[in-house]
């Protein structure tokens, strides 16, 4: 009794101290993830589960604030009125992990693998830096050509500083070796940011320990983050990810399954937060003048391909994929997160009339079949099939679906062997060239697959990559998007955001745009 | 005449009867779905998605608002089909390849039986799996897949019976009157050892709407707008606890189909299984 | 005995070299690119091109099958294209999961189908018996993703009596926490051990033997120890043995709903991968497994059943 009173006191007392410093700190957060990390490395992760982690464990240059790059681990960093040098000042506080510093060596190391085209294949997005060099804490890097990107590009993941000492000294004779031992050591050093790997079982489990030599600070003075750890358990079906959240057995579930978001923000013991994001889904057409079987390719008349974006009422499609969290998309480019998006809004708005003139128009016979291809074991995308069927019946278009597993639907867009089928994109970039150029310009990948090509648009596109001038820039951006958008080569459906599901103990945790998971201001109450 | 006379006397047991009026009950629903639907299974309501069950939609209404009971007994279409095509050619290829190959023996049978144990060392599921993927999702890709890889239950089966009855008197005799071998397998042999395979094959007929329905629901099997047992399920599993009519209706309904193959097989059993 | 054993060791031979034939030349039907599931869809071409020399996907369908089977014999299954890491430590990893599960749910259904199959044989055909194979036929007749989702919701996440995924840690623990995937297969297995016991043990009781042990007054428990229960254990130990396959394909689904990081779930990741060297390792290590348990039932019943020794 006596035992239990005193329990009971403390725990009064740390209650009302806790409100009154209104700073949670300490615990481990559990986070059921949908599918795992293979190897976080800045410039290995080439999955989404790999990526999106990337900026826990290491550190950027530069960081992106409302569209703009701002010094992260620099003090300052200037950039030479002809565009061609950077000079970058670090910041003199930052240590890794284990508690060494990070030094401008760490720097030149870092930035030689990002852009080594042997090692990675993110090289590009840094092709444009010629050297990189350090004296003391100031780091150069010279430019082949002026980069309007080069300052976001220093803020995406794959730019990220690792430890040079650490590479020197871990076992393996390549550097994918090296990396791979690192990543499996468990132990602190390799990165700045503001947790390290402490734990992984492949395809199961993996833990993240504070970095206690963590610069930035929190709202309390101290130094982030606020957790002592993060744990994650791999739990790739959807009705059990929230099932384990709801059994209380983890604090955070992500990718809720849009059918449930109404249901879990009616429980008053979760949060349901949809944060917004890059995540754009849409179908790309095949506009080739013949089907890979050698048959006369309908879709190659652009007025076919507008007719269909016509026909497709995106709103229904939203309330009934994403019972409502997400919109139809309105740049025909990118998602409205993206920088430089237009708005074109309603972009193809529902007009069946509009769209059986196009078809009239274009002669297209009544009873024309189409394969959408669709992938197998998706609920959402057998919802999309089958609203669509039901759309476009109006046309005399006969829809008939086709499922594959998703390495067989890369395969055919590869290929061309297809009509139309579904496919989503997030960028990874602040910075729209990377998905336009998936996108659009066709020595990518063939636009997307759709066979696409157009020189106007491939002009503009290379022509913006070395536009300095940003108000030129996005000019050019903008040509892009309407040229797009009157071409027709894809069927635009909608944008959505990450539906992340949390306890109401836990705060401070957000995905961002990009899809990077941020845990450094992230608390759980005791 | 005596087959008839045991028939009529398992009729008399309940498992028996209640199974073939299961079973029979299914092959009507699945042979006139529109006698008994009450909606278009296809028909879209985006004004009444999700509805719970009502006497407009005695199993309410799906994610697309379509009637969840008019998709369920459209499924019998496709589900009962699907328990005879996924089964009848590895039953018949079975059971030939299994009697020569017991008659013969021989080199034939040694190759036999190394193509057995590669075949039943592999996950039976993987392997279909894998023929699907190589072939292209849809139903009859999938009737391929298990026929491919599930012949080889019934060869196994229906060789070591014959060469059990190989060893009863009538083999030899038929022999001694100069039978010529198909004749001896076809007529003495077979009838006398196939009724353990036709046991099984009722089993495997409700084990095949499992499988059709679990490929369906990793989406390797019916395709939609095809209404499938397994698919339906898959549809409703993200609303068990919101709308749980999506997966039940249809759950109950494999169950049940699933319920009347299992008795038939044990009811031919009785009937079969050598008295005395 | 040992002759024979040596007889069946040499037989896998074979079999496992068409095992390998059979899934080398499969898995290179596969449509889609293990290059393109590794780089993803994001991809562009040249970088597609690079990872496939890497990979060595470049070379003759020949010189990778020598190659494949050179490495095998030497004991190296190659690198998971999509784990990073050696297949044999990946596979090493998740092995002691997977037979965990299997073991444990054929040990959950004998214990559910012995008693009640004695229950049901020694009742034949009167009430008890009618219920338990009604009762039991469902559980055949249920699909394991449906039984799953509903033990998941009904019993772990409404009344928390269990977690609802992973594999807890120590041996308590582990029963604890994987109970019901174990008990998801085992509704399965339990039912067909359920029917073939009650059928053996029908026949046993029916057979002369038992009869003239009858006459000669032996009490019924001599009776059922010394003949049904040897006789009923010797076909329930071959049933047991040869549906180890169809419970590797049980756990394929069980351990993607239940959240199992086990075997069953690697080869779904590695079959939607196009991971060639992951799934070929796999298939070995089924087959080595399934063909191990074959060869120790048959050693069992030869040790049951003096008859089958010669």
């Amino acid at each position: 009794m006596k035992l239990f009173s005193t329990v009971a006191m403390i725990a009064l007392l740390a209650g009302s101290l806790s409100t009154a410093w209104a700073q949670d700190r300490g615990g481990v957060l559990n986070f059921a993830r949908y599918d795992g990390s293979k190897l976080i490395d800045p410039i290995y992760a080439d999955r989404n589960p790999d990526i999106w982690m990337v900026m826990n464990l290491f550190d950027t240059l530069l960081t992106m604030k409302d569209g703009v790059a701002i010094d992260n681990l620099t003090q300052s960093h200037a950039v030479s009125p002809d565009g061609l040098t950077l000079t970058l000042t670090l910041r003199d506080d930052i240590k890794f992990a284990d508690g060494t510093p990070m030094t401008g060596a760490d720097v030149v190391f870092s930035l030689d693998r990002a852009r080594n085209k042997d090692l990675t294949s993110w090289a590009d997005l840094i092709s444009s830096i010629d050297t990189v060099s350090a004296e003391g804490n100031v780091v150069t890097v010279t430019l082949e050509h002026a980069d309007p990107a080069i300052l976001s590009m220093l803020a995406t993941f794959s730019t990220a500083i690792v430890s040079k000492a650490a590479f020197d000294a871990a076992p393996g004779a390549t550097d994918q070796e090296k990396s791979a031992a690192i990543f499996a050591s468990g132990k602190p050093g390799v990165g700045s940011g503001p947790f390290y790997l402490s734990g992984f079982s492949q395809g199961a489990t993996m833990d993240f320990t504070a970095n206690p030599h963590y610069w930035r600070a929190g709202a309390d003075g101290k130094p982030l983050p606020y957790l002592d750890g993060v744990h994650f358990e791999i739990i790739p079906d959807d009705a059990t990810r929230v099932l384990k959240l709801q059994s209380g057995e983890v604090d955070v579930a992500e990718l809720i399954p849009f059918s449930r978001v109404a249901e879990l923000k009616a429980d008053p013991e979760l949060r349901m937060e949809l944060f917004p994001s890059t995540r754009i889904i849409y179908a790309p057409i095949n506009t080739r003048e013949t089907r890979t079987d050698g048959s006369a390719n309908p879709l190659a008349d652009v007025r076919l391909r507008q007719a269909l974006n016509y026909a497709t009422d995106k709103d229904a499609l939203v309330a009934l994929v994403l019972q409502g969290s997400g919109a139809p998309m309105s740049s025909p480019l990118m998602s409205s997160q993206t920088p430089l998006a237009a708005d074109m809004s309603p972009l193809y708005g529902h007009d069946i009339e509009k769209a059986k003139a196009l078809v009239a128009e274009a002669g297209i016979q009544p009873g024309t079949s189409l394969t959408f291809t669709t992938l197998a074991g998706s609920a959402d995308d057998a919802t999309v099939f089958a609203a669509l069927q039901q759309m476009w019946a109006p046309l005399g278009v006969n829809l008939v679906v086709e499922q594959v597993d998703s390495a067989t639907r890369g395969a055919k867009n590869k290929s061309g062997e297809f009509d139309i089928h579904t496919y989503g994109w997030s960028d990874d970039v602040a910075d729209p060239a990377q998905v336009v150029g998936w996108l659009g310009y066709n020595p990518t990948a063939n636009s997307v697959g759709t066979g696409w090509n157009d020189a106007a648009f491939n002009g503009l596109y290379e022509a913006a990559n070395a536009e300095v001038d940003p108000a030129k820039r996005a000019e050019d951006y903008r040509k892009m998007q309407e040229i797009y958008a009157e071409a027709a080569p894809l069927l635009w459906l909608f944008e959505t955001p990450y539906a992340v599901a949390m306890s109401k103990k836990v705060e401070g945790y957000v995905q961002l745009p990009l899809g990077v998971n941020k845990f450094d201001e992230a608390t759980i109450k005791q | 005449m005596m087959l008839t006379g045991r028939f009529k006397e398992a009729l008399k047991k309940p498992g028996f009867a209640v199974g073939l009026t299961i079973v029979g009950a299914s092959i009507i629903v699945a042979l006139f779905p529109f006698a008994f639907a009450g909606h278009d299974p296809t028909a879209m309501d985006y004004t009444a998605i999700n509805q719970p069950p009502s006497l407009e939609h005695p199993f309410g209404t799906d994610t697309l608002g379509r009637d969840v009971l008019s998709r369920v007994i459209w499924a019998y279409r496709v589900n009962i089909p699907m328990a005879f095509l996924a089964t009848v050619f590895a039953f018949v290829i079975g059971v030939i390849v299994g009697a020569l190959v017991g008659f013969h023996r021989g080199i034939a049978d040694a190759i036999f039986g190394r193509v057995v144990d590669a075949v039943i060392t592999f996950p039976f599921l993987v392997l279909v799996i894998a023929v699907v993927a190589v072939l292209g999702p849809g139903l009859v890709n999938m009737y391929v897949a298990i026929t491919v890889v599930g012949w080889v239950y019934y060869a196994r089966l229906t060789r070591a019976e014959i060469i059990g009855q190989m060893g009863n008197d009538y083999a030899s005799a038929g022999r001694v009157m100069g039978y010529s071998n198909s004749r001896i397998i076809f007529r003495h042999l077979l009838p006398n050892a196939i009724s353990p395979v036709i046991v099984y094959w009722m089993t495997d007929m409700a084990l095949a709407i499992l499988l059709g329905s679990s490929l369906g629901y990793l989406g390797l099997g019916a395709q939609p707008p095809q209404s499938e047992w397994g698919v339906l399920i898959a549809e409703g599993r993200n609303f068990v606890t919101t709308a749980w009519w999506l997966s039940l209706m249809p759950g109950i309904a494999i169950v049940l189909t699933g319920l009347g193959f299992s008795l038939i097989g044990d009811g031919l059993a009785d009937i079969l299984r050598p008295k005395g | 005995m040992a002759r024979s054993i040596l007889t069946r060791l040499l037989l896998m031979i074979p079999t496992f070299a068409l095992v390998m034939i059979i899934i080398f030349v499969l898995v290179r039907l596969l449509p889609g690119d293990p290059a393109l599931a590794l780089a993803g869809d994001r991809a562009s071409d040249a970088e597609l091109a690079t990872i496939r020399e890497k990979l060595g996907l470049n070379d003759s369908l020949l010189t990778q099958f020598v190659l494949f089977i050179k490495a095998t014999l030497s004991g190296d299954m190659g690198r998971s294209i999509l784990m990073r890491a050696p297949v044999s430590a990946v596979i090493a990893n998740k092995l002691p999961i997977t037979i965990f599960l299997a073991v444990y749910s054929v040990g959950l259904s004998l214990l559910i189908a012995g008693p009640l199959a004695f229950v049901a044989a020694l009742n034949r055909g009167r009430w008890p018996d009618t219920l338990i194979r009604t009762v039991f036929q469902i559980g055949l007749s249920m699909p394991v993703f449906y039984i799953g989702l509903v033990l998941l919701t009904f019993l772990a996440a409404k009344l928390r009596l269990f977690p609802v995924g992973g594999t807890g840690i120590g041996l308590f623990g582990q029963l604890y926490a994987m109970f019901l995937p174990a008990m998801a297969i085992a509704f399965y297995t339990s039912a067909i051990i359920l029917r073939n016991l009650r059928s053996a043990i029908i026949e046993v009781l029916d057979a002369d033997y038992v009869a003239f042990a009858k006459v000669k007054g032996l009490p019924p428990r001599v009776i059922l120890g010394r003949h049904v229960l040897r006789n009923a254990l010797i076909s329930t130990v071959t049933l047991v043995g040869l549906s180890i396959g169809n419970l590797m394909s049980g756990t394929l689904v069980t351990e993607t709903v239940f959240a199992v990081p086990g075997l069953g779930r690697l080869m779904l990741e590695a079959i939607f991968a196009r991971d060639y060297p992951l799934i070929q390792g796999l298939t070995l290590t089924f087959a080595v497994l399934v063909s191990g348990v074959f060869l120790m039932t048959d050693l069992f019943q030869s040790w049951l059943d003096p008859r089958m020794r010669q």
